[in-house]
Parts: structure tokens; C-alpha cells; sequence
């Protein structure tokens, strides 16, 4: 049975990264004085989406649905939040090269061509649809019934197994 | 115990040797052949004098089961002093021991070896708990290794000494540890006692993980009414200013060039963060991921789904602008390889469908805002956020699919 003060760490760490996502998202065109800052930022903010998708990962793992097999269903249910979240770590850690391959040598020219500026938007709008699929998903996960037995669960075991 | 009842297994003591006798090689486990002894030997057994049953009592230290069969009874006995039946049962043998007792002092009581009553307790608890361990063996928590079950073949070696076989009656009372020290207590409370330690054990925290969850959707909900406002806000002066600087009929728009320069990217960026706050914040009211409520709220032109689809339209239209802001943002320095980013001639032509973007972005979002502030109360994802029941059904999902 999850802990509801194990349950408020692990939200508070997963909120805690999606704001320094939407922070960096938001000011790092600011934050371009020097390339190292912009490159630090952005490490550190892909990071963040790799440690936010193993954390909801092992949260998946920790359910006692995910125990006694019904993977399948967590996967039913949230496969808007795995697909969203890998297609925003992909589409982010593209940006990111791209824009710090060209700001490397001089952080304050302009850089911007259509291929970068449909990029900027793909990637900006991902991230939405990430913290949105993210935040659901996280507060979706502290369903008490997905870490006890339970007749929702032997009802769907059941008509699995027909 | 009548006498009758104890032949049967006095017999095999007698007749050690014969199943080694009649099946050399053979690796039936030794409590078979012994019984069908015991049943062969029915005939002979009262010609066997006691005399001649205690010889071969004596005799039986130098075989080698009987040896092992003591400890193998003490390790027995220890499990059994375990639960509270043993020591039920061993009150009420003090009683049932009567008949056993007068049986000794006809002769065999004096030359007894110690070692023999060792064993034959645990064989007695095992007959007369019986009954007992079908009723309460559950409730007791007593593990199946430690209940005896093969009643059907007592051991032949203590047969002399068994006790009766009357059927015993439970006692009332059973002898439970707590505090690490056994105490009675009465049956008929036994199974009251585990709801209270589990009441007692599972303290039944004040807040659930479900009610976490759902107070932090609440205070994200709240948090996005605000953004709303604040976003509504700020895009009205936004445009507001723009328009100012640019002059009547945009004819001073290298006054809002040289004015707007600072402000146009710290102001993109806010935009943003803003519009993306607000977007998922009407997300979660018009409950996107459930992509049937959400067809059906926008079908249905709910507020909630129309201020989501404003929401998106002024994110898309907001982020397509940001290459022009960064060029506002640059104005006035060199480009690359010396090339001037602000050609002469081409402000109109750059700035007029930038400030018409921002127009539009204005209106959607405080469009969105007075259509999410007439019912702030409106969320359906609050609602079905824990309705597991009707979401893992994909059969039923399809199907509502196909129908609609």
C-alpha cells in the first residue's frame, strides 16, 4: 500500500521538475548571455524529463495491478502520457542541439530558419500536452484502489482472462 | 481407553523384524508395514503377555526408528506448545490420563523409562485437538504444518501408552500471548481480538493518497483561475501598448521598435508561461484525455472545451511569432556576417502581421477567460479522474466509439 506521505514526496518531486521544465521553456531565450548557461539549462532539463519518465515508470511497477500482471491496463491507460513524454524527450533534446549547435559561437545573433522556428513550435507545444498528460497522470496514480486488492481488480482480472 | 481399543497398536511393537522380512529391498516408508502387521497380527495379539510387550519394550532402543522418533516427538510437541490448544488439551488429559494411570500401576508404572511420556504427549494432543483445530484453526492462525492430521496411523512404539480415545470438548478458554506473556482468554472473544489489533495496527491516516491527489488538482485549478486572469490581463495591455507605440494607423513603427525592443522577448516568454498554464489548466477542465467527454463538450460548445480550443489556438498562434519577437528583440544589432536584421522599408511588412497576431491572441485569450469565468466551478476531470471502472473497459470504449 503506498504511503501517502511516500505518495506527497514523489508528486512534490515530479512537480518540482515540470516547473524547472516550464521555467526553462519559458526564460531560457532569455538566458543566453553565455552558451554555457543555455547548455547547463538544457542538460539539466533533459535530464529532468528522463528522471520525471522513470519516475512515473516505477510508480507503474509499484502498483499492485502492475504486480499481479494487469499491464495492460496501466498501459491502456496511460499510453497518452508514455507516447507524449518520449515524443517531448525526443523532440526537446532535437531542439536543443540544434539551437545550441548554431548560439555555441555567438549566443546573441539571430539563428532562426522555418525548419528551427516549426521545431521551436513542435516542441513548445509537446511540452504542453506533456505537463497536461503528466500532471493527470501523476495525480491519477494515487488511486488507493491501484495498490490493493479489490473487486475492480478481480472483475477486469477476470474478463482479461476470458 | 478400553483395553480393545489399544491392541492394535501394542502388536507391531512385537513384531519388529517382519517387514524387513517379508520385503527385502523394499522403500515403502517403515509406518506402512507396521500397520499391515498390526492388522496381520490381529489374531495373536492377546496371546502377548504384558510381560512379554514390556520386552519388547526394552527392545526397542536398539532399533534405530525408535531413537529417532523421540526427538522427532519433542520437536512435534515443541511446535504444538505453540498454540493455545496444546495447553487446553493438556489440562484435559490430566483428566483423561485416569484410566492410563490405574493401567501403570497395574505394573508397567515403576519401570516406565522417562523418555516414554515424552512422546506420548504430543501423540495424544495430536488425537485430541483434532476436533478442535477444523473449528478454530483459522482464527488461531495456526499453520498447517503444525496441525496433525494423520490420525489414521498412530505410532506402534507408544501405543502402550496412548490415551483414550474419547472425543474431547473444546474448553472455553485458550491461552493467548500477548506482552509476551501467556494469558487466558475465552473462546468466544478469540475471534474479537484480531479486529481490534487491526483496528488498532492499521491507523487510518487523515489524508489518503486519493485525497492528496485530489487537493492538488483543486489548488492547480485554482491556480490556473488566476492565470487565466492575469494572461487575459496581460495580453490586453500587451496589445495595448503595442498599439500606443505604433501610432494611429501604425505610422511610427520605428518608435515602437526602438521602444518595444526590451520588452517584446521578456514578454514572449511570460506569454508563454502563462498560456501554457492556462492551456493545461483548461485541459483538465474540459478532461482531454477522455477524448469521448472532450468530443462531446466540444460538440456540445461547453465552455470549457471552447476556452481549451481558444487556449491552443493562441499557444500555436503565440509560438509562431517568436522568431519576429527575437528579431524586435535584436533590433538595432548586427546580424550574422554583418548583415543588418532590420532592413529599411521592411518594419511594416515584419511588424504589421506580428501585431495582428498579438491582436488575436489578446481576443482568444480573454475570450477564454470570460468563457472559463462565468462557471469557474466547471471540471469534469475532478469527476472521473478515479473512475476506473468505466475507463479500463476497452471492449465497452470501443464500442461506445462505434456507436457514437
Amino acid at each position: 500500500m503506498l504511503q501517502t506521505s511516500n505518495y506527497s514526496l514523489v508528486l512534490l518531486v515530479q512537480f518540482l521538475l515540470l516547473v524547472y521544465d516550464l521555467f526553462v521553456n519559458s526564460f531560457s531565450e532569455l538566458l543566453r548571455s553565455a552558451p554555457v548557461v543555455q547548455l547547463v539549462l538544457f542538460i539539466i532539463q533533459d535530464i529532468a524529463i528522463l528522471f520525471n519518465v522513470i519516475i512515473i515508470l516505477l510508480m507503474f511497477f509499484n502498483t499492485f495491478v502492475f504486480q499481479v500482471g494487469l499491464v495492460s491496463l496501466l498501459l491502456h491507460r496511460f499510453k497518452g502520457t508514455i507516447i507524449v513524454s518520449v515524443l517531448y524527450l525526443g523532440l526537446s533534446i532535437s531542439f536543443h542541439v540544434w539551437v545550441m549547435n548554431l548560439r555555441w559561437l555567438n549566443s546573441n545573433s539571430f539563428v532562426w530558419t522555418d525548419g528551427l522556428q516549426a521545431l521551436f513550435v513542435f516542441q513548445r507545444l509537446a511540452a504542453v500536452l506533456y505537463y497536461y498528460f503528466y500532471k493527470r497522470t501523476a495525480e491519477c496514480l494515487g488511486d488507493t484502489r491501484l495498490y490493493e486488492d479489490s473487486a475492480w481488480l478481480r472483475s477486469a482480472f477476470s474478463r482479461i482472462r476470458q | 481407553m478400553e483395553p480393545g481399543a489399544e491392541q492394535p497398536r501394542r502388536l507391531p511393537r512385537a513384531l519388529p523384524p517382519m517387514p524387513s522380512q517379508d520385503h527385502p529391498g523394499d522403500e515403502v516408508p517403515l509406518s506402512k508395514p507396521k500397520k499391515k502387521k498390526s492388522k496381520a497380527s490381529n489374531g495373536i495379539e492377546d496371546m502377548v503377555s504384558p510381560v512379554e510387550r514390556r520386552h519388547s519394550e526394552s527392545r526397542e532402543p536398539l532399533t534405530p526408528e525408535p531413537q529417532d522418533a523421540p526427538q522427532h516427538r519433542r520437536r512435534k510437541k515443541k511446535k504444538a506448545q505453540q498454540t493455545p490448544d496444546s495447553e487446553t488439551s493438556f489440562m484435559q488429559r490430566s483428566t483423561a490420563d485416569m484410566p492410563l494411570q490405574e493401567d501403570l500401576q497395574n505394573g508397567t508404572s515403576d519401570k516406565l523409562p522417562s523418555e516414554d511420556d515424552v512422546p506420548r504427549k504430543p501423540k495424544k494432543k495430536g488425537k485430541k485437538t483434532r476436533p478442535a483445530d477444523l473449528q478454530y484453526a483459522n482464527e488461531l492462525g495456526v499453520e498447517e504444518d503444525d496441525i496433525v492430521t494423520d490420525v489414521q496411523q498412530p505410532n506402534p512404539p507408544l501405543a502402550l501408552f496412548a490415551a483414550p480415545l474419547g472425543s474431547s470438548q473444546p474448553v472455553g478458554k485458550v491461552f493467548v500471548e500477548r506482552n509476551r506473556r501467556f494469558q487466558a482468554a475465552d473462546r468466544s472473544e478469540l475471534s474479537k481480538v484480531p479486529e481490534k489489533v487491526d483496528d488498532f495496527m492499521e491507523v487510518r491516516p487523515l489524508w489518503t493518497t486519493r485525497d492528496v491527489a485530489l487537493n492538488v488538482h483543486r489548488g492547480f485549478r485554482m491556480m490556473g483561475l488566476f492565470c487565466h486572469g492575469i494572461l487575459a490581463g496581460f495580453a490586453v495591455w500587451n496589445i495595448i501598448v503595442v498599439y500606443v507605440l505604433a501610432g494611429s494607423q501604425l505610422g511610427t513603427l520605428a518608435n515602437l521598435l526602438v521602444q518595444y525592443k526590451t520588452l517584446a522577448y521578456p514578454a514572449q516568454c511570460l506569454l508563454y508561461l502563462l498560456l501554457a498554464i492556462s492551456t493545461v489548466s483548461a485541459f483538465d477542465r474540459v478532461n482531454l484525455a477522455k477524448a469521448s467527454v472532450a468530443l462531446r463538450g466540444f460538440m456540445t460548445l461547453d465552455p470549457t472545451a471552447l476556452a481549451s480550443f481558444l487556449y491552443f489556438a493562441a499557444l500555436v498562434l503565440s509560438l509562431s511569432q517568436q522568431m519576429t519577437s527575437d528579431r524586435i528583440n535584436l533590433y538595432g544589432t548586427q546580424g550574422v556576417n554583418g548583415s543588418t536584421l532590420w532592413l529599411p522599408g521592411l518594419e511594416q511588412q515584419v511588424l504589421q502581421p506580428w501585431i495582428v497576431v498579438n491582436l488575436v491572441v489578446a481576443l482568444l485569450v480573454g475570450l477564454a477567460w470570460v468563457f472559463l469565468s462565468s462557471r469557474p466551478e466547471l471540471d469534469y476531470t475532478e469527476g472521473s479522474m478515479f473512475a476506473l471502472d468505466a475507463e479500463d473497459n476497452p471492449s465497452a470504449e470501443d464500442k461506445a466509439e462505434i456507436q457514437a
